[in-house]
């Protein structure tokens, strides 16, 4: 689980792809994989019910569950279809970029993903605790607590060094040219709040990730345990 | 050899970032307080759009 990295890697891959991607399928796929699971994973309550899945982990990376949504076939699959359904090949591609970035980060904590389903083996690195079945709270503490937040942090670091990335002269030149959505978009909506969502998802990642880190360390004194697997405080999920 | 080169950012590049950094700075402030408000990233897009852009547009109308 990654909290600040799928906010942050498309603004990496923009960076290297430049006019070879669209910029909002490549979010929307590095969204993908979590976009309908996470609420199930934590937990709602709606009036007298509470809605929870009775295995967190197995149900948002494993199989029987939603773990394929975190497959390279899942990827492509929807990638194809953008492709037929809007006519746009870029829009397939950044899709398919978008959502493997997800997936292959995701193999980092104890879970991982099953990167090659229908095969449902789980590739994992175990380089942090998966720990979603805590609830968001604790899951959130864990992962700003361990290596999980410093692969965030690299790309939060990688960036903001890549800044001209982010400006408003780096948007008109590649981000609007490359994808039609933008000159249709603009038919409605001002260049100024184009370039403001734009950078909607680099801003969401950095201040979520700085937000985290104050809550978890300054707040609630959460220790940090960098170690491989870590931080070992929390009881990690395995596949 | 392989060195790493940063580009750097005009005096214009650096009024943008230090407006987004001031609202950064209010939304982990909000955030941190009431952490229902980090969970959600239509939240942080609206509160994007009012801060680095209906503010500023409403300020330059009325100076």
């Amino acid at each position: 689980m990654s909290w600040a990295a799928h906010d942050l890697e498309p603004y990496a891959i923009q960076k290297h792809m430049k006019l070879k991607v669209a910029f909002v399928p490549l979010l929307i796929g590095s969204y993908s994989p979590d976009m309908m699971s996470k609420w199930f994973v934590y937990g709602i309550h709606l009036g007298p019910w509470d809605l929870k899945a009775s295995d967190p982990a197995q149900f948002h990376r494993g199989w029987p569950g939603v773990g394929f949504t975190h497959s390279l076939l899942f990827g492509v699959v929807i990638g194809l279809i953008l492709w037929k359904v809007f006519g746009s090949k870029i829009w397939g591609v950044s899709f398919v970029i978008g959502q493997f970035a997800h997936a292959l980060t995701d193999t980092g904590d104890t879970v991982g993903t099953m990167l090659l389903f229908p095969w449902t083996f789980h590739f994992h690195l175990d380089a942090w605790a998966y720990a979603g079945q805590t609830g968001r709270n604790t899951d959130a503490a864990a992962y700003f607590s361990g290596l999980g937040s410093m692969w965030d942090l690299v790309f939060l670091v990688y960036g903001l060094y890549s800044w001209r990335v982010l400006t408003s002269e780096y948007f008109d030149a590649v981000i609007y040219r490359a994808d039609r959505l933008w000159p249709w978009a603009h038919r409605l909506v001002p260049r100024e709040a184009m370039i403001v969502l734009y950078r909607a998802a680099f801003f969401y990642g950095a201040s979520r990730w700085i937000a985290w880190t104050i809550w978890a360390h300054v707040i609630h004194h959460y220790p940090y345990d960098l170690s491989w697997g870590g931080p070992h405080w929390v009881p990690a999920a395995h596949p | 050899m392989l060195r790493p080169h940063f580009d750097r950012p005009s005096r214009s590049d650096l009024r943008v970032f230090g407006g987004y950094c001031l609202a950064a700075a209010l939304y982990i402030a909000i955030g941190v307080k009431w952490i229902d408000f980090l969970f959600s990233f239509w939240v942080a897009v609206a509160y994007l759009l009012v801060v680095a852009w209906l503010l500023p547009l409403a300020v330059r109308r009325f100076l």
